[in-house]
């Protein structure tokens, strides 16, 4: 006597999409995130009384090679003022905001240019540096 | 006689799917700290066209910065009366174009000396103003 086989299923479970959901959601987080520059070293100054940045699109460094990043990506200083400006657009005082971390030890010769060329732009400037010990 | 052929229902979470949630929620707290803003002081500064007039017409206060000394309009200061010599000389001084602060920094001046200074300045009032040393071309015949 032959037995017959039992069909097998070969559906996708519906229990997973979830997990999936929620994933493809973190990735896109991370895509958004436009001006990554984790990837370069620096180390930030020190000071008092420091405030939340909150949000910015424009992020300006300054690493510990004193080589200069908008956004992640290597750019030189006479051009900065006029990329920075492009990026911020016709956007509202409030929403003008500039990042800029610079390596503690630069030295003024390299990051004052940057920030007369972010002032420039119009940028409202918003130094990281970390919270001083008194 | 009736049998009872009810089985028991699984009524907790399958344990197969915790490395899973563990894994998830280590990424989504990984995104989240990632995420954060970051901390700084705001800085405004007026813009450069700006800077010139105002020197020009307004005798402001100036500080200048070296590797080793800060010079108050002039005069040697110690790091340590900095705060109530520039406090001084602002107090009193409502108006905001009375309260420009001109900054001079010497090239060799490192950047965590320079924003303990400004930063010192604005907390007293001031507003910061940079000044720049302009490079020029001089063509020699």
């Amino acid at each position: 006597m032959k037995i017959a086989r039992r069909p097998l299923k070969s559906e996708i479970p519906s229990m997973a999409m979830g997990d999936i959901a929620f994933n493809l959601l973190i990735f896109f987080v991370i895509l958004a995130k436009s001006q990554d520059d984790s990837h370069l070293e620096w180390a930030p100054a020190s000071a008092r009384n420091l405030q939340t940045s909150g949000q910015s699109i424009v992020s300006v460094l300054v690493d510990k090679d004193n080589r200069l990043h908008l956004n992640g990506k290597e750019i030189g200083v006479s051009d900065l003022s006029g990329r920075i400006e492009r990026l911020l657009g016709s956007r509202p005082m409030g929403e003008r905001t500039v990042l800029l971390k610079i390596h503690k030890e630069t030295l003024a010769q390299r990051f004052e240019p940057v920030i007369e060329a972010i002032s420039q732009a119009g940028g409202e400037l918003v130094h990281v540096v970390e919270e001083q010990n008194r | 006689m009736a049998i009872r052929h009810r089985s028991k229902l699984l009524s907790e979470p399958p344990a197969v799917a915790t490395g899973d949630i563990a894994f998830n929620l280590i990424v989504f707290f990984l995104v989240c700290a990632s995420t954060q803003p970051d901390s700084g002081r705001q800085q405004v500064l007026p813009r450069s066209e700006q800077n010139a007039q105002v020197e020009a017409e307004r005798e402001n206060l100036e500080v200048k910065l070296t590797r080793s000394a800060v010079i108050v309009n002039g005069e040697i200061t110690n790091p340590d009366q900095f705060d109530v010599q520039i406090g001084n000389r602002l107090k009193g001084k409502a108006q905001p174009e009375d309260r420009i602060v001109i900054v001079k920094s010497e090239k060799d001046v490192p950047y965590l000396r320079w924003i303990d200074f400004t930063s010192r300045i604005e907390d007293l009032g001031g507003i910061i103003t940079l000044q720049l040393e302009e490079e020029r071309e001089v063509v020699v015949p």
